[in-house]
């Protein structure tokens, strides 16, 4: 019947990260770095400009991502409506954000419109005009977006988790307020881009099949603007962490509840991140976690519960995060912390743990497979000023960590006396 | 030109092999020619319920994600009203492991009364979490009963009603599994760092002993020409109204989808579009305004949905979209903006495939249709759309009699 069996399964080959390198670095002739990543075989650039202008530069809220977002609304030279049908002629991709520590505009052309291509990313990064109708627009928006944000219990979870660990007087736990978008306005924006969107504050990587085709265009529309580029300089951040235990915050008319249980964690450069990294997907980073098996697997209560160990500049967090039918709310949290209370008391069974590492090895290479993804990988190396072969580094803990050590990380920071235990949901 | 060698195995499974090493992985997709559209009205969700318990472990591979995890690889699933598609990316080395995996779950799901009460279990909390405890998230549970009346592309796949999920029946699932699950029905495909002999050698391996079934003949009661509007009013917690529109088109092999996939893009595709230049900036009634096909294989529909801007009457905004619409079947697009959709297409197609998961799932989908190589020709199909043939298009489906209408309005406090 079950001829399946009557063979024997495949081997196994261990898998292994693959080639890590950290790709060449050249500079325009007033010192901008630019970063080429030339692998792959579709002829498509992706040409990213990472700019030192995050929420951390800003001191008034939202003018970061507002200075970011109005970027394409119109320039010096174009209106918006002229500028985006330029841009859209090329058909080149323009994707730009601002996040909590840079911001920046990712292009996407074929080669034959990079020349184009280039002029406007140079025009809406350098000359934007911040007009008043489009800014009025924007923030009308944003404030119909932020209403609906108010709704989803994991936005409101995860805005008073940070809130909790950071304090709200600095961007990392800062929640937005119907006000701040009253304070706001094209002067704040015009006065942030001055400061910030400048040539000496960025870099540049471009990466696709010939990437060296961009130098002489990116030398031509950016390597010309005066002033030396330097190092960026980050502010100090003053965090400000609250005392551990339950927040609830309603969510009226919710069906589910979102839990966040949260610890304060450690920056990258400590010398247990990559471990950590380690344990939290032995709990909730990969679809056989514990937390997965017994949560969803075992017991049904949700679609899906995750674990994740993070670090800003500054500030290190550990999360655990769910949505469940508010019922189950008070069983799942008790049996999370079963899960967490277990793996620092017994040591990880080998074959779990090597189910674990195979499993990042492979999730590794796949972040160095193709060029435009590791763009997005290496981004997060320069804008942490993380050692150039943190990933080599990392497999290199991965490979070589026990099932002692990972008991002893669990014990060290999943403390559940230390959690913040946040729920979003009905009363 | 992506190119790519085929073979059939003689219990139907069809194999479909394209070689890229300038990648170290490999992605298997193997898509099932069954979906939503292939319930029974009254257990619905049954296609995605299905799909949980294909990672729920055999008699031979107890948990199916062990095996995935050790060979360094991904792997996930969809499902939707028209298939039900399964894939697993990892190191070229491993790509028997993947074969092994998906032709052992094709053949021995053990399918135990005590996991599917667990993936019932999940499934509910994901029918939550994605339809009911998201602001907006219902609209498609209403849609779909609206423009459709005869068609199963009434349901969407989560199924009609979540009691339809609560109550599905073992036998009814063990059902499911016989009839769509067999390899007469299936389509596979593995791109990436493999040559093709190596690829069919290890399908004939895997698969070649499992037993044909014959192939379902699917008798579809065909939806009737719609003769006259349809519309809903529902109020909920939400701060701002959306406008939901619905037109009934023609399905996936015609011509009218690619005349209709660049119609959507001048309309919407991008800043410069129609919608966002005169309904969001100029006119200011939406603060988002959007037009997409529905993308099914049978015949869909191209769906207009926009956030009304406060204060916005719902009427006024209606009044706006359908000038704009009345316009395209009216003036043929400007030769410009057609260029431009055309060069839009061209970098998005090239950047999908990118990725050797995209194009295995591409290759599997076009084989579907009829042949793998309408992921080349398909370009000439765009290419060649003129602006008569978009006008007379958009004369013939955007008609008052062919329209659904969501007015999806906050509750007043």
């Amino acid at each position: 019947m079950n001829s399946t069996g009557t063979k024997h399964p495949p081997e196994i080959i261990t898998p292994s990260a693959g080639i890590i390198d950290f790709p060449e670095m050249t500079r325009l002739s007033n010192g901008i770095p630019i970063y080429l990543i030339g692998k792959g075989t579709v002829d498509l650039l992706r040409i990213e400009f990472v700019l030192n202008a995050g929420q951390v530069m800003e001191k008034i809220h939202l003018a970061a991502s507002t200075t970011n977002a109005m970027l394409t609304e119109g320039t010096v030279l174009h209106d918006a409506m002229t500028l985006n049908d330029l841009i859209d002629r090329t058909g080149a991709i323009f994707n730009h954000n601002a996040d909590k520590d840079s911001a920046s505009l990712v292009t996407v052309t074929l080669p034959r419109k990079l020349d184009e291509v280039m002029a406007l990313a140079a025009e809406v990064l350098f000359h934007p005009s911040f007009p008043a109708n489009e800014f009025r627009m924007l923030i009308e928006k944003r404030i119909q977006a932020f209403l609906i944000s108010r709704q989803r219990t994991s936005v409101i979870a995860r805005e008073e988790f940070y809130r909790a660990l950071c304090g709200d007087s600095n961007p990392y736990g800062r929640i937005t307020a119907i006000k701040d978008y009253q304070v706001i306005s094209t002067g704040t924006l015009s006065e942030f881009h001055s400061l910030w969107y400048r040539p000496d504050n960025m870099y540049i990587t471009v990466a696709g099949r010939e990437p060296q085709q961009a130098i002489d265009l990116l030398e031509k529309y950016f390597g010309s603007f005066s002033g030396q580029w330097h190092e960026p300089e980050y502010p100090c951040i003053k965090f400000k962490t609250a005392e551990p235990g339950r927040i609830f915050r309603e969510v009226s008319n919710s069906v589910q509840s979102t839990i966040r249980l949260g610890w304060k964690g450690i920056t990258r450069d400590h010398p247990d991140y990559h471990g950590l990294q380690v344990a939290s997907t032995i709990l909730g980073g990969y679809f056989g976690s514990r937390l997965m098996r017994n949560i969803r697997e075992d017991k049904g209560y949700t679609y899906g519960i995750h674990s994740l160990a993070g670090s800003f500049h500054g500030m290190g967090f550990i999360t655990v995060v769910t949505e469940v039918a508010s019922q189950y709310r008070e069983d799942a949290l008790s049996e999370i912390k079963k899960e967490i209370a277990e793996l620092a008391i017994h040591p990880v069974p080998p074959e779990e743990l090597r189910i674990v590492k195979n499993h990042i090895m492979g999730e590794t290479a796949r972040m160095f497979d193709g060029p435009f993804t590791i763009a997005e990988t290496i981004r997060s190396i320069i804008d942490y000023d993380t050692d150039h072969d943190y990933f080599t580094q990392f497999v290199r803990r991965v490979e070589t960590i026990t099932p002692d050590e990972i008991k002893k990380l669990f014990h060290e920071y999943f403390k559940i006396e230390d959690a913040f235990e946040i729920i979003a949901g009905t009363l | 030109m992506i190119e790519f060698e085929r073979h059939t195995l003689t219990n139907g499974l069809k194999v479909i092999a394209h070689h890229d090493d300038s990648t170290p992985m490999v992605t298997t997709d193997l898509l099932y020619d069954a979906g939503a559209r292939d319930e029974d009205p009254a257990a619905t969700g049954m296609a995605h319920l299905f799909e949980h318990l294909m990672f729920e472990g055999t008699d031979n591979i107890p948990v199916f994600d062990t095996p995935v995890m050790l060979a360094g690889g991904e792997n996930n699933a969809f499902t939707n009203n028209d298939i039900t598609n399964y894939y697993i990316t990892l190191p070229a080395d491993n790509l028997e492991t993947a074969l092994w995996l998906e032709a052992d779950r094709m053949k021995n799901l053990n399918l135990s009364e005590e996991r599917l009460i667990t993936q019932k279990s999940v499934v509910a909390e994901e029918f939550r979490q994605r339809y009911l405890n998201q602001p907006y998230g219902d609209i498609h549970l209403l849609l779909r009963p609206l423009a459709y009346k005869v068609h199963p592309y009434r349901w969407p796949a989560i199924g009609m009603d979540i009691s339809h999920i609560e109550n599905a029946a073992g036998s009814l699932i063990r059902e499911f599994h016989r009839r769509h699950y067999n390899p007469s029905n299936a389509i596979l495909c593995v791109a990436g760092s493999a040559k093709p002999e190596r690829v069919f050698m290890m399908a004939e391996k895997w698969f070649g002993d499992i037993s044909p079934s014959e192939k379902i003949c699917r008798r579809l009661p065909p939806e009737p020409a719609q003769d006259a509007r349809r519309e809903m009013t529902v109020s909920r917690n939400v701060p701002s109204a959306q406008l939901i529109m619905a037109f009934h088109t023609a399905g996936r092999d015609s011509s009218a989808f690619y005349i209709l996939d660049l119609l959507t893009d001048i309309l919407a595709g991008s800043d410069s579009g129609r919608f966002p230049g005169i309904l969001v900036r100029k006119k200011e009634l939406f603060s988002e305004a959007d037009i997409y096909l529905s993308g099914e294989i049978d015949p869909g529909l191209v769906i207009f949905s926009g956030k009304l801007m406060n204060g916005t009457d719902i009427s006024k905004a209606e009044e706006a979209v359908i000038d704009e619409l009345n316009r395209v079947a009216q003036e043929p697009v400007s030769a410009a903006e057609l260029d431009k959709a055309r060069n839009r297409y061209e970098s998005i197609r090239l950047m999908s495939y990118m990725n050797p998961g995209n194009k295995a799932f591409a290759l599997a989908f076009h084989e579907l249709l009829g042949d793998a190589n309408g992921i080349n020709t398909e370009i000439e199909k765009y290419m060649s759309v003129t602006a008569a043939e978009i006008m007379n298009e958009a004369s013939e489906t955007f008609l008052p009699e062919n329209c659904s209408i969501i007015y999806y309005l906050p509750e007043k406090k």
